[in-house]
């Protein structure tokens, strides 16, 4: 159990926290003398109370909640996914009230952005392109880049209505995006699921704090799809589609339309009559106004996209080509996932909103740029290479963490498509203390935190903290051995 | 040129369907060189259509029907002026093919594309390079190629379905003219000439010989020909089939990467059985009388309705980010 880093901090006192190590990276409890950051001073002092015996107790208290409520989560593995109990950490994330303020206004700058450029590409002269912002060839061959999308009207000129942008904190402290989630980004469920077990479980822990509810979410997504009804419709019909019960984030979908009070429906219950949009219900059809869809763009329709998508529903492009209903997201966000655009998102901060960006991205480097391309290659063993076309952690080759002849694969990939790829300096996520083997110990996280854009821009307080259960690991994503914590914004910093 | 066309669609339905969406891509453009004067979609039943541009600048209609039917039908009446087309007054090296700014301008016309694949070093790239070793203009690229197409390829009624590869397509030897427009795209995209589809009519009894006498009323399908890129001059259009030049029999309704970006037609419906559609385009000069009989009635495969499909477990559990 030795740490290979040597000069670890141990907590001071006795218990769960003893042998506690905080040097591995930048520590969300303790700063670097051992002292305990002032938003963390209570909940440091309440686990430093408890016992093995109790977490072990809390902790079971916690997974037979989950699995009452059917919580659960799915692991992919060859063809069948498993199912498993939605695993949460019972150690708190805190962030401070004046440290949230910031990152959620850079949060917000940074989705403003993002749209701007969605709507100026959709449906715009797109001046970020003619101007060289990014470059036009790079955008023209991006897979997120949807024909049909360009000049569909979108109230408000929001294109993206729910946003997950995932940021990490490095070494210096600093947040930092890692990735851009603007298509259909899950996990908020389990964000509400988590505070009602914790607030369940471990209500004591919530007497010394003033946090932010979570069970906002609802109302505040309620609200942005309602803004976003075709010609300001009053009490629009929402509806939320969902790819059906085989998909993993289908409870999700289910609790987002239940604590919305909106039907949950598959692409069969939709038919498109005279190009408006009807849901078919036992009263007879409705029709509908906006449509929270939870399927990709590619399976939305049939006539105009996937023939074989047995998912979508037949011509829902002409009615949103005629302005008779939304769909959020909007058509095509995935240009902007694409990780090829993601190192212009500075740029085009300071493009359409004269502003320095708040949150700045993880220092990438283009493969389509021949000199950064060589740099990068020349130190690939220290930096990180992802696919430009991926999500959650898929084709990610860890310099430090391969081996040479994963590295060498890896060069000869990015010389023969440096189009689909961007290397990244390696990022040591900041650390947290987790319950593993009957102690407390560090152990790596990230955070989603989910913007919500309709009329006005909200960020969500919070968001998915994702944190990797294995010492030392930076893998964080719940299908490959990742948990989850309780997110916690203070509602103001003075005790 | 005065030309009317008038093209009709018959969707039968082996059984009766509750439900059937279609987009219909079959107006001809306005540009330099044609002129709509006059356009019309109908359809039997009586249908509200709406009609949007697309990307491409094409004009796309959406027809839909929900309600129990065995049959639909569409009517697309255009009366079209055409002008001659130019060729090419410069020859440019093939060395500005390379220039970045031209390339980057093009880039969706040099890349494989759903029905123009082809990959480093296969039957495609080789037939093109050898196709245009020795060619030092960019014209006499384009125009080896073209005629490579015409060697590749005899002209031939039902030999190919859509979805037929460009190496499959060499390697029957046959095909009607999406084929030859494909695998001249294929061709010269992969030695460096940006090049577009097209689709639209043309006013020819016969499509392989433009040469011939075509009369002044045909009765054809739906043509496809091709553009391309030349550099510090603009669009070349040619006409593969034919080893010509398009020109003003030729009426333009979109181009695009393929015919994946310009089908005349493309639906799905609700219900058992087997769809069919009959098309048929009239073509007729609108200057002296009108013979009664058209003459002669190639045929080009159109997409046919597919119908919908209804659960997938793979495709549900693929959605997730």
């Amino acid at each position: 159990m030795a740490d290979v880093s040597g000069d670890g901090f141990s907590g001071p006192g006795t218990g769960l926290l003893d042998e506690y190590d905080a040097s591995r990276a930048y520590d969300e409890v303790f700063e670097p003398d051992g002292s305990v950051r002032s938003a963390y001073t209570r909940i440091v002092e309440r686990f430093r109370d408890l016992g093995v015996t109790e977490l072990r107790r809390l902790e079971k208290l916690v997974a037979e909640e989950f699995r009452r409520q059917g919580i659960t989560f799915t692991v992919y593995s060859e063809e069948e996914g498993t199912e498993r109990i939605w695993p949460m950490d019972l150690f708190p994330r805190l962030i401070a009230a004046a440290e949230w303020d910031e990152l959620a206004r850079g949060l917000s700058q940074r989705v403003a952005a993002l749209n701007c450029f969605l709507a100026d590409f959709y449906n715009g002269d797109g001046e970020a392109l003619a101007d060289g912002v990014v470059p036009r060839w790079l955008v023209v061959s991006s897979q997120g880049f949807e024909r049909n999308a360009v000049g569909i009207r979108v109230p408000h000129n929001a294109h993206c209505n729910i946003a997950g942008i995932d940021v990490v904190r490095g070494a210096d402290g600093r947040y930092r995006v890692l990735e851009d989630n603007l298509r259909n980004p899950s996990g908020i469920s389990y964000v509400v699921e988590n505070r009602a077990a914790m607030a369940k479980v471990c209500t004591w822990l919530f007497d010394d704090h003033a946090v932010q509810p979570a069970e906002q979410y609802a109302p505040m997504l309620r609200t942005t799809l309602e803004s976003m009804a075709p010609d300001g419709r009053d009490s629009p019909h929402i509806v939320v589609l969902t790819p059906g019960i085989f998909n993993s984030a289908y409870f999700e979908h289910a609790f987002l339309a239940r604590s919305m009070g909106v039907e949950l429906v598959e692409g069969r219950d939709l038919v498109v009559d005279d190009h408006t949009v009807y849901s078919r219900t036992i009263e007879g059809l409705v029709r509908v106004d906006v449509i929270y869809r939870r399927i990709d763009d590619d399976f939305l329709d049939p006539v105009s996209f996937r023939p074989d998508s047995a998912l979508g529903v037949p011509g829902l492009l002409g009615a949103l080509r005629a302005g008779n209903v939304s769909v959020c997201n909007a058509l095509g966000n995935g240009v902007v996932d694409d990780k090829a655009v993601y190192p212009y998102v500075g740029d085009l901060i300071r493009y359409y909103l004269g502003a320095e960006p708040i949150i700045d991205n993880v220092t990438t480097y283009m493969m389509w740029d021949p000199e950064q391309r060589a740099e990068a290659l020349n130190r690939l063993d220290e930096l990180v290479a992802k696919p430009v076309g991926e999500s959650g952690g898929t084709g990610v080759l860890i310099g430090p963490h391969a081996t040479e002849q994963e590295l060498a694969a890896a060069r000869s990939q990015i010389e023969a498509e440096p189009r689909e790829w961007i290397v990244q300096e390696l990022v040591q996520l900041s650390t947290l203390p987790a319950f593993a083997d009957d102690r407390l110990e560090s152990r790596h996280l990230d955070l989603r935190p989910f913007i919500l854009t309709g009329e006005t821009t909200e960020v969500f307080p919070g968001g998915l903290t994702r944190v990797a259960m294995r010492r030392g690991s930076l893998i964080v994503n719940s299908s490959k051995g990742g948990g989850s914590k309780d997110t916690w914004v203070l509602a103001h910093d003075s005790p | 040129m005065r030309l009317g066309i008038s093209y009709r669609m018959h969707f039968r339905y082996s059984e009766p369907v509750t439900e059937s969406q279609n987009e219909v891509r079959v107006r001809p453009r306005d540009d330099e060189h044609q002129r709509v004067l006059s356009y019309q979609l109908t359809s039997r039943p009586v249908l509200n259509l709406l009609s949007v541009l697309d990307y491409w600048d094409t004009v796309v209609e959406h027809v839909g029907l929900r309600s129990s039917h065995t049959e639909l039908e569409l009517l697309a009446e255009a009366q079209v002026e055409t002008a001659p087309r130019s060729t090419p007054s410069v020859a440019p090296d093939p060395s500005t093919l390379t220039e970045e700014d031209f390339r980057s301008a093009h880039l969706e016309y040099l890349v494989p594309s759903q029905h123009v694949g082809w990959a480093s070093g296969d039957v495609v790239e080789q037939r093109a390079a050898s196709a245009v070793a020795g060619a030092e203009s960019v014209p006499k690229m384009v125009l080896a190629v073209v005629a490579d197409v015409r060697a590749a390829l005899l002209y031939r009624q039902d030999s190919t379905d859509i979805g037929v590869t460009l190496p499959e397509l060499i390697d029957g030897g046959a095909g009607v003219c999406q084929d030859f427009a494909h695998l001249a795209l294929g061709m010269l995209r992969s030695v460096g000439v940006p090049a577009r589809y097209v689709s639209g009519y043309l006013f020819a009894a016969d499509e392989t010989a433009l040469d011939a006498d075509q009369g002044d009323l045909v009765s054809v399908q739906t043509h496809a020909w091709i553009e391309v890129a030349v550099p510090g001059w603009g669009w070349w259009a040619l006409d593969p089939t034919n080893g010509g030049e398009a020109g003003e029999r030729h009426v333009v309704i979109g181009c695009g990467r393929d015919y994946g970006d310009v089908p005349p037609v493309r639906g799905v419906f609700t219900g058992s059985g087997v769809a069919v559609v009959d098309a048929e385009v009239l073509i007729s000069r609108q200057t002296g009388f009108a013979p009664a009989q058209p003459v002669s009635k190639p045929s080009a495969p159109l997409s046919v309705p597919t119908p919908v499909r209804t659960s997938d477990r793979q495709q549900q559990a693929a959605q997730q980010q």
